[in-house]
């Protein structure tokens, strides 16, 4: 039978999607539901002197307002959602707040909530509570949140310092004595949002009499999520059942624990004992979703004048917004992308992170990757200018060689655990790149042709690194019913990424079944209760090797019972078609439904030691990351009176080990690709020096559309990791990390006949415009 | 309270009666109120295209909408458009093509796409891209989007 | 925000200065402006009715004037609150007389906004403040003119404030000539003088 691993498998969750009838949350519908609206604060720093909800309690179809005080003993910050960093670390943690009590730190924190008979009430009932609010004076600007007369975002705190941590490899300052050339630049990043096409939502169903709380939740970490609401709620883990169902898109910030809303719908069904729904709306989402990328760093980069990287080193403020639930995660991952694939001996970081009176940041795709491939693709193009080297023939210099694998980078990475590269083939990838765009002819030929037009056409070319796949665990269990089809359950979550199919490709190869037989149900805490969510591009590295090793299991078991039906050797056996087979006599042969039944008989004897049914349990936990590799190559012509941007030609030449599906591969990148173009040049929050955002809407902040994303080309290679059996290593955020930095580089070379440095991102046609006329004006 | 508006609307052919307030957008009504819930609510504000459906035919967003609105007037869901057994042939060449992951926008373009492709059977690339320039996909890129329209209208010629 | 701008009245700067200290004329001149009342002698309080693109509704807020110089400067310190957020703000106000009974009046000020009207209508908020000013100070123009002509022939000459729908309408046409420069914007453009233009319907159908 044709293995379905590597195919171009049609997804089996799509007939559901495509005719409108998969449950997302929001299509949750239950008897006596209520409908809660938040009132969430227009101001980014103010103090609560009081709170008067009596108006909106009168509301008529308004039936109960809560505030801070109403919780009483209930009222807790949200948990830490990643472990404390190791002792010498400084970390002050200050989780978000399920109500602002005191004080509101951002624009959107929730202050009091609603409950109505329908959201329409709610929202009119939200209208007339009054708040008296003292305003004060805003931490809106991450460069000056740590100046000592800043305004405090936490009054017990000192400063707004919330961690400082530093990183070393061999001895930067040593290196910096001997080297040829030094490259220092200051380098600036803002924020952008998720922008998932479904916001968030909550409904919330406590039991009274059953004492069964049910969750329905947007989130990427049900178990999680279930596990948190048990303990904060004093019920058995048993008693919470927390639904991820179809998720609208996630890209990060659907896996915060515990947002407020999701401590307080489940609160509210407890207190009320009736079913609560609450739906994100988009401004809302604008406001209280998280975000992500605002980072300034001070970088160099040292350089042999042969183009030899002897080290990197920078120093950078990271904007963690009003509250650090996610800890390092964001800047550990920069500090592990920093010098990209490059073998780099010497490396030197120092990280503020900082409060700021702003959403809080938590990973969006590509989680802190993106800024640390930035700074070092940057500063090794201007060292590629000053050597008057070509900036392909540089990085290909400077790659970790394929023979260095594993390697090691001699810092922690985000989960505090040495950070190693654990594969990797990075020449051939670049080598792909290259070829596969032209870039030989485009620069020689082309480019000059072109310019001679009047025509202002460049190419860029950016290598990235990856990890990905990180622990701690995943698990799956999976069993043969009857019917002949193969159920999978696992508690990792879906927000896309086509889990029922190339999960079931797994399972399929395994169980010789075709992939439409296998029925894979995952996010729903009942089904699976371990698990710890889909973030970290780690579904087909950790989720699915679980699900491999699981399926193995079964496989055994399944030969095991057929060998003694079969009468025959479970060497001589072959599972195709639903069917166990003895290979050179085909009429010999039970379908793997009637051996379902037959394992689990309902009279007779099952044998001591024995488990009844075809079913196994098992989990897989990576010993570390995997690390995938990509080269993102792009022809772009600007527009010089309007600097809009026509993208030619667009490569991807990824490895990121065994291809499950390259037909969701692919997809991935794509997305990924569309959602990196919007970073490097159409999407930014905005807020203005009161910390206010000011583009708070989709006709605001420019989501790209069909027309600002190419065609974008995919080439694979395939470098499997050695740290787990199917060999696999995640891709969901690649797509995302190279593009500003290829967009930058593709900007410049544009331009040749200007002197000016892409230096920050996002950039827009305005900045665009700005940045190559301030140079001019400075000359 | 406001008072309560009776109205008469067909959708996925069939009739039904209610009593809405007039404030009640389109898009809820069909969501909760008919339980319709495959037209999707992105931004509320008219932009991302996820709530589009068919009015009398012509494609309009039905966050933009109130309900009241639609007395006396026809709509198609994407409900209406096919079934998982019986898939209309857009969404047939979605699936082929891979053209969604999280499905969510996804009845917002079909909805785009069905008179579109009734009126421009043979659209180049171009043409397609600024079709569904008003849907917004964060999931896709558009380019398997942009391969499941050429697919469709192939079949759809054939 | 910053708001700066300049505008000449038809009048002498005393006449200037004592129709812009008349509550009533201020209420009349800004369209929307519910009620206008004196609480102290430099300090009012009001309600006014809001329009900014997609944000609309009620503030209440107070002015308080400070520094006062007649007929010469002002300042004023603007706070006002509602369902789409907040304004805070301060201002300064100079008359300088001009050549056959003309005022020049200068003006700059800083304006903090938050909620929605930040969020959502900060992209019609240069147009909207600008449009507003314009016809706040129209109206207070027209009034002054109105008085003078009442002073010189001695009969009541009624001066007609513009209305809500007018003023909406005139709002719509002003950002249509901003947005419109940027080719993107150009059907949000279009929506908005639509809804703008509706909203104004409804309003008179409801007046």
């Amino acid at each position: 039978m044709k293995k379905s691993i590597g195919e171009r498998i049609k997804r089996n969750e799509d007939p559901r999607l495509l005719t409108g009838r998969a449950l997302f949350v929001d299509d949750v519908q239950l008897a006596g539901m209520l409908h809660a609206a938040f009132l969430r604060s227009d101001y980014a720093h103010a103090r609560i002197k009081g709170i008067d909800a009596s108006a909106a309690r009168e509301h008529p179809g308004v039936v109960a307002v809560f505030t801070a005080e109403d919780m009483g003993e209930d009222w807790a910050p949200g948990p830490s959602n990643v472990a404390p960093p190791p002792g010498d670390v400084v970390f002050h943690s200050r989780t978000h707040v399920p109500l602002a009590k005191d004080k509101v730190r951002y624009v959107g924190e929730p202050i009091a909530v609603v409950v109505a008979e329908s959201r329409y009430i709610a929202e009119d009932a939200v209208e007339d509570i009054f708040v008296d609010l003292e305003m004060l004076d805003v931490v809106a600007d991450l460069e000056t949140a740590l100046d000592p007369d800043a305004p405090l975002v936490h009054d017990d705190l000192d400063s707004n310092l919330a961690a400082h941590l530093i990183q070393d490899k061999g001895d930067y300052q040593a290196a910096r004595a001997t080297a040829d050339v030094i490259v220092t630049r200051k380098i600036d990043i803002d924020r952008g949002a998720a922008a998932a096409m479904e916001n968030r939502g909550v409904v919330a169903d406590w039991d009274e009499k059953g004492q069964q709380l049910t969750v329905w939740d947007t989130t990427q970490a049900p178990i999680p999520i279930r596990n948190g609401l048990a303990a904060r709620h004093g019920l058995s883990q048993s008693q919470v059942r927390v639904i991820a169902p179809f998720i609208g898109g996630g890209f990060g910030p659907k896996i915060l624990l515990h947002y407020p809303e999701e401590i307080m719908i489940p609160w509210i069904s407890i207190q009320l004992c009736k079913p609560i729904k609450w739906i994100e709306d988009r401004r809302e989402n604008f406001h209280a979703t998280t975000q992500e990328r605002r980072q300034v760093h001070e970088a160099e980069m040292l350089l042999t004048r042969e183009g030899k990287i002897l080290g990197v080193s920078h120093t950078f403020l990271h904007d963690t917004g009003a509250y650090d639930p996610y800890g390092l995660t964001i800047p550990l991952n920069t500090q592990s992308h920093a010098t990209g694939g490059y073998h780099v001996p010497n490396y030197h970081s120092e990280v503020k992170v900082a409060f700021t009176n702003k959403m809080i940041t938590t990973p969006v795709r590509g989680a802190g990757r993106p800024q640390g491939i930035f700074l070092v693709e940057r500063l090794l193009d201007i060292a590629a200018k000053e050597l008057e080297m070509d900036p392909v023939e540089i990085r290909k210099l400077n790659f970790i060689p394929s023979e260095a694998f594993p390697y090691e980078r001699e810092i922690i990475d985000q989960a505090f655990s040495p950070l190693i590269f654990d594969s990797g083939n990075y020449q051939p990838v670049m080598d792909k790149a290259v070829e596969t765009i032209g870039y030989h002819h485009f620069i020689n030929e082309e480019q000059p042709r072109l310019q001679a037009e009047g025509k202002h056409v460049g190419i860029g070319i950016t290598p990235f690194v990856e990890t990905t796949g990180v622990g701690p665990y995943e698990g799956a269990r999976i069993n043969i019913e009857p019917s002949g089809k193969i159920n999978v359950a696992t508690g990792v979550g879906t927000q896309g990424q086509g889990h029922f199919t190339s999960f079931a490709q797994i399972v399929a190869d395994q169980l010789g079944v075709d992939v439409g037989d296998v029925n894979l149900v995952t996010g729903d805490s009942t089904e699976f209760h371990w698990g710890t969510g889909t973030f970290a591009s780690r579904g087909a590295v950790v989720a699915a090797n679980a699900i491999n090793a699981s399926a193995k299991i079964v496989r055994e078991k399944v030969l095991k019972l057929a060998s003694k039906i079969l009468e025959a050797p479970e060497e001589e056996l072959e599972l195709e078609d639903g069917y166990v087979r003895v290979a050179d006599i085909p009429r010999m042969s039970i379908s793997l439904g009637d051996l379902a039944a037959e394992a689990n008989p309902l009279r007779g004897a099952v044998e001591p030691g024995t488990e009844p049914g075809l079913e196994a349990t098992a989990y897989f936990g990576p010993q570390y990351g995997a690390a995938a590799f990509g080269v993102h190559a792009m022809i772009i012509e600007v527009d010089p009176e309007t600097m809009m941007i026509d993208i030619k030609r667009y490569v991807v030449a990824e490895d990121c080990g065994t291809i499950l599906n390259p037909l969701i591969l692919e997809g991935q990148i794509h997305g990924g690709v569309a959602m990196g173009i919007g970073n490097a040049y159409f999407e930014q929050l905005i807020y203005d020096e009161n910390a206010q955002l000011l583009n708070a809407s989709l006709a605001d902040y420019l989501v790209p559309t069909a027309c600002e994303i190419p065609t974008i080309e995919v080439e694979h290679l395939e470098t499997r990791s050695p740290l787990n059996p199917l060999g696999t290593k995640g891709v969901g955020e690649a797509g995302t990390i190279p593009v500003p930095s290829l967009f930058a580089q593709a900007i410049e070379n544009a331009f040749p006949d200007h002197d000016f440095e892409i230096l920050e991102m996002p950039l827009s046609p305005n900045k665009l415009f700005e940045i190559l006329h301030k140079k001019e004006v400075g000359q | 309270m406001s008072d309560l508006y009776q109205l008469s609307v067909t959708i996925n052919d069939t009739e039904y009666q209610r009593s809405v307030e007039p404030r009640m957008l389109l898009s809820d009504f069909l969501r909760h109120d008919i339980g319709l819930s495959g037209t999707h609510v992105g931004c509320e504000h008219g932009v991302c295209g996820a709530c589009t459906v068919l009015f009398d035919g012509q494609p309009i967003r039905s966050c933009l909408m109130f309900a009241v609105q639609a007395d006396g007037h026809e709509i198609l869901t994407v409900e209406g458009l096919g079934t998982p057994d019986d898939l209309h042939v857009i969404q047939e060449a979605f699936w082929e093509a891979h053209g969604l992951q999280c499905g969510f926008c996804t009845p917002g373009f079909l909805m785009t796409l069905v008179p579109f492709l009734e009126e421009n059977p043979d659209p180049d690339e171009a043409e397609i891209r600024h079709a569904i320039s008003g849907n917004i996909c964060r999931c896709t890129g558009y380019q398997n989007i942009v391969e499941a329209v050429k697919l469709a209208a192939e079949n759809m010629r054939a | 925000m910053k708001i700066e701008g300049e505008y000449t009245f038809d009048g002498p700067r005393e006449a200037v200065w004592e129709i812009m200290r008349d509550p009533e004329v201020l209420a009349s001149a800004l369209p929307g402006t519910q009620s206008l009342d004196q609480v102290s002698e430099n300090e009012y309080q009001g309600e006014m009715q809001v329009r900014i693109g997609p944000v609309a509704g009620l503030f209440s807020g107070n002015v308080a004037i400070t520094d006062e110089v007649p007929p010469e400067s002002l300042t004023m310190t603007v706070e006002g609150r509602g369902k789409p957020g907040f304004v805070k703000g301060t201002g300064a106000v100079q008359l300088i007389a001009q050549e056959s009974d003309k005022t020049l009046m200068q003006y700059e000020g800083d304006l903090q906004v938050g909620g929605r009207l930040a969020s959502v209508g900060q992209r019609m908020m240069d147009s909207v403040s600008k449009s507003l000013l314009k016809q706040g100070l129209d109206s207070i123009n027209n009034a002054l003119l109105a008085r003078q002509e009442a002073q010189s022939t001695g009969e009541k000459v009624e001066y007609q404030a513009p209305s809500e729908s007018e003023f909406a309408a005139s709002v719509a046409k002003d950002m249509a000539g901003d947005v419109l420069t940027s080719r993107r914007m150009l059907w949000i453009a279009g929506a908005i003088i639509v809804i703008v233009i509706l909203l104004a319907i409804y309003l008179m159908s409801r007046g």
